[in-house]
């Protein structure tokens, strides 16, 4: 494990964004997986995936949002409420889902009601919900749209060749965060779920070439581990609702089981494959991001997310999933009743939990029903 | 869920049940009086509907027929769509073997009309692995599919992608849990561009193409014209019912709004909905002309909707603004911005006109129609952006000269209770008394009727509105 890469998992203020800024830097926040952050690499930006931990109550978030509404975006808008956020210099808003969306309204009201915790620059990125035809020129549009707004607000060049830049470090990024999962498929795993799920979480909030250099050090550290020849923890396969919860997968592994990989926003989704180096970047980078269908938002495209899950489920030997939702995540709530089903068909024994976001919320109750579902795979 | 509603199909029982409430305009008052103390919960709907008369007479035959329709359509070799209230069905109507079944409609048919309302079949949907949390208005009647206990469905076609996730998710699940194939336009975050219109119109094409590939059957273009004639008759129908209301008082009664939505999603286009319009057309002239309130009694108070109605105890919240005296002044429900209707003023350059000149204007006509249906249009992007939910309720609260403004929807509208608090704000801002409904309107098991009714008298009392 790397002291940073643990310390950007949990923590929103950062040494390396401190001093990035101090530098002349400039910061944007985001919302969701379906952004091509490459936009802002090439602009010279870094892009900050932008996260509710650390939120200790929702009493300003409270007063934005109603009450039937899943406590991510709550807790993300309670920490710009309370100024963990005051170091942005934008922010870009993306539909993923209907409580996301409308955090470009509470964001911008709370902006108007407490100074200074609105960026200079606020923009809503339109995502479509099905990756062909005309939704994916729809895509591109928004993509080119994008970059003229970044380069009008921030007064920068993005031209094919930074662009090209961009998605070449990315893949780099892809590919290492591939030979960590590959790593993890090991039996015994020379990585615990935690520890790679720090490496996960950080991609989103490090700038990349810091990040790079620390993904070297932590995948050049577990190759060189020695591991015990056997290992009888179970090997489990987290899916799900958006998750930077480092505390539940660390609770799991507490509990005598090893995370041996994931599908949730934060971990490995959309890094499924490269992005094209070559041809039109934008063409490219849209191709990529929308045509994963990576997440429930698209709708009617549930066997290619559980054919990728079965297959990763396969590939990392995982013998049990865990499939979490926040509480009023309708999307990967249902899901994850699909799921259920058709995992329990193939053989694969599954742990259905609802919980609020943030860490430790429900210590006790998740706990327990995590131990129960280990008892049963032991039986 | 309980054996027994397995034993009895959905459908057949909706046919059923209006095919003799449409019976019960022809009895005699005595007749009326007896059927009414047999049936104590149906009659939480049907005496209210009986004392309306004819509009509501012909409202309860047009189910009758819907349903009826729907039940026979396998043996006629038909195939069924299953698919969303804020979806104009007149596609479907176009081909010659598509039959349309609207979820959200028998959802608040069964809320309406029996005790238990749609409360097994919601609960079946989280059964089977939907998510407890997602929209009443769907959970009710996907249950009843979902189990087998409603016709066997051949495909899903809906538009909330952009809109309404919680909608687009249940279908979604449906489709997968029963293996059909799905489609689902799509809408970006903005109205009015060309860019947003030309998708509108080339995602609907590829609807057609969806519905030919699954359905199989032909697209006929007469039928089409013919419906969308059908259709102009109809919006003009209700644009002089909707200026009418524009009246101090306002001579419509609350409960015709329930009718018009109902009708215009599941018969659109046909002549049954037109005779239904005409017969309250001239219950509404008349009253006009004599200068009566729809209410039945004096007019005290006019409150708008903006969102949705609640059906969670028969017709109890129509009622309740009636003994009250307020008027009704429609919900997002009822409203669909044709070029013509009185309330463009307020809104220019947002709406739809039918265009018969030919089939690719037919076609984008429908695609400009599903684009500006209730939801589709209002809730798409931020609230406070041109033409979308603060300016659409402002205008409609203007225009409509409502005194106060009510929330009412289902805890299930994720899009709608993140933002209903800032909109809120605003409208009281403007001037308009406005009071937030915690209830389910689909499940009266999340507040009881009685609550609901309780701050509603509380609401109008506090801010001296009665």
């Amino acid at each position: 494990m790397t002291a940073l890469l643990s310390q950007a998992a949990q923590s929103i203020d950062l040494e390396p964004l401190r001093a990035f800024k101090a530098a002349g830097g400039r910061l944007v926040g985001y919302t969701c997986t379906f952004l091509p952050v490459e936009v802002f690499h090439a602009a010279g930006l870094v892009p900050v995936r932008l996260r509710g931990i650390g939120a200790e109550s929702l009493n300003i978030a409270d007063a934005y949002y109603g009450p039937f509404v899943c406590t991510f975006p709550k807790a993300l808008l309670q920490q710009v409420g309370t100024h963990h956020y005051a170091f942005l210099d934008g922010a870009v808003i993306t539909g993923g889902c209907d409580g996301m969306r409308r955090l470009n309204e509470c964001w911008r009201k709370l902006g108007a009601d407490i100074p200074g915790v609105l960026p200079p620059w606020f923009h809503y990125f339109d995502v479509p919900h099905k990756p062909e035809g005309v939704a994916l020129s729809w895509y591109q549009d928004q993509v080119r749209k994008l970059i003229d707004a970044v380069q009008n607000a921030f007064g920068v060049r993005i031209d094919e060749e930074a662009l090209g830049r961009a998605i070449r470090q990315q893949n780099r990024v892809r590919q290492k965060l591939w030979d960590l999962a590959e790593l993890r498929c090991r039996r015994p795993a020379p990585i615990s779920g935690s520890e790679a799920f720090e490496a996960l979480i950080a991609r989103n909030v490090l700038p990349p070439d810091r990040y790079l250099d620390e993904l070297d050090r932590l995948l050049a550290t577990v190759q060189n581990r020695a591991v015990p020849s056997s290992d009888r923890r179970r090997r489990l396969f987290v899916t799900g609702s958006i998750c930077d919860d480092l505390a539940l997968v660390q609770q799991i592994e507490a509990a005598g089981a090893v995370v041996v990989g994931e599908s949730v926003c934060y971990g490995l989704r959309n890094t499924c494959a490269l992005v094209d180096e070559s041809g039109d970047p934008v063409a490219a980078l849209s191709a990529h991001y929308l045509s994963g269908s990576v997440c429930p938002r698209m709708f009617g495209y549930y066997a290619e997310r559980r054919a990728t899950i079965t297959e990763r489920i396969r590939q990392t030997g995982a013998q049990g999933v865990v499939l979490q939702n926040i509480r009023f995540c309708d999307l990967h709530g249902s899901e994850n009743g699909l799921l259920e089903r058709d995992l329990e068909q193939l053989g694969v024994p599954t742990l259905r939990i609802e919980k609020e976001y943030g860490a430790l919320t429900e210590t006790g109750r998740l706990r327990m029903r995590i131990e129960a579902f280990l008892e049963q795979l032991e039986a | 869920m309980r054996p027994e509603l397995k034993e009895y199909p959905l459908d057949q029982l909706f046919a059923r049940t209006f095919q003799l409430a449409r019976k019960a305009g022809r009895a005699t008052p005595k007749e009326q009086a007896l059927l009414l103390k047999s049936v104590p919960y149906v009659s939480g709907l049907l005496e209210p509907m009986l004392a309306l008369g004819a509009p509501a007479i012909t409202f309860l035959g047009m189910l009758a027929d819907y349903y009826t329709d729907l039940i026979h359509a396998k043996e006629q070799g038909k195939k069924v769509v299953m698919t969303t209230f804020c979806f104009d069905p007149t596609i479907f109507y176009a081909f010659d073997n598509l039959v349309p079944v609207t979820l959200e409609v028998g959802t608040v048919i069964t809320s309406i009309l029996w005790k238990r309302g749609a409360y097994d079949f919601m609960d079946f949907c989280t059964e089977v692995g939907f998510s407890e949390t997602g929209c009443s208005s769907q959970r009710g009647t996907m249950g009843a599919y979902l189990a087998g206990a409603g016709v066997n469905i051949d495909m899903v076609a809906v538009n909330m992608g952009g809109i309404c996730d919680t909608n687009s998710n249940a279908y979604s699940f449906a489709a997968q849990y029963l293996g059909k194939p799905f489609y689902g336009l799509d809408y970006p975050a903005e109205l009015t561009p060309d860019a947003v219109r030309d998708y509108h119109h080339q995602d609907y094409r590829a609807l057609i193409r969806f519905l030919e590939t699954h359905g199989g059957g032909r697209f006929d273009i007469d039928r089409l014209r013919s419906l969308l004639e059908e259709k102009q008759i109809q919006d003009e129908l209700t644009n002089e019912i909707e200026e009418l209301q524009r009246l101090v008082p306002n001579p419509v009664p609350g409960i015709y709004h329930l009718l018009m939505y109902a009708g215009r999603y599941t018969c659109s286009g046909s002549p049954t909905f037109t005779r239904m319009l005409r017969e309250m057309l001239e219950v509404v002239r008349v009253n006009a002309l004599s200068g009566a309130a729809g209410l039945g009694r004096p007019e005290k108070c006019r409150a708008f909707l903006f969102y949705i109605d609640n059906f969670s105890f028969n017709v109890g919240m129509f009622d309740w603004l009636a003994r009250n005296q307020v008027s009704h002044m429609g919900s997002m429900l009822s409203r669909f911005f044709p070029d013509n209707a009185p309330y463009r003023r307020e809104v220019p350059g947002t709406c739809y006109t039918i265009d018969t000149r030919g089939l690719d204007s037919m076609i984008d006509t429908l695609a400009d129609i599903n684009a500006r249906m209730p939801m589709t249009r209002t809730v798409r992007g931020p609230y406070d952006a041109p033409n979308m939910w603060l300016e659409d309720s402002l205008s409609l609260a203007k225009i409509f000269n409502a005194e106060c403004c009510i929330y009412n929807g289902t805890p299930g509208c994720r899009n709608t209770w993140s933002n209903v608090k800032l909109i809120m704000r605003d409208l009281e801002k403007h001037g308009y008394p406005t009071h937030l409904v915690y209830a389910d309107a689909f499940d009266g098991r999340v507040e009881s009727w009685e609550t609901t009714a309780m701050r509603l008298d509380e609401f109008f009392k506090i801010r001296g509105l009665l």
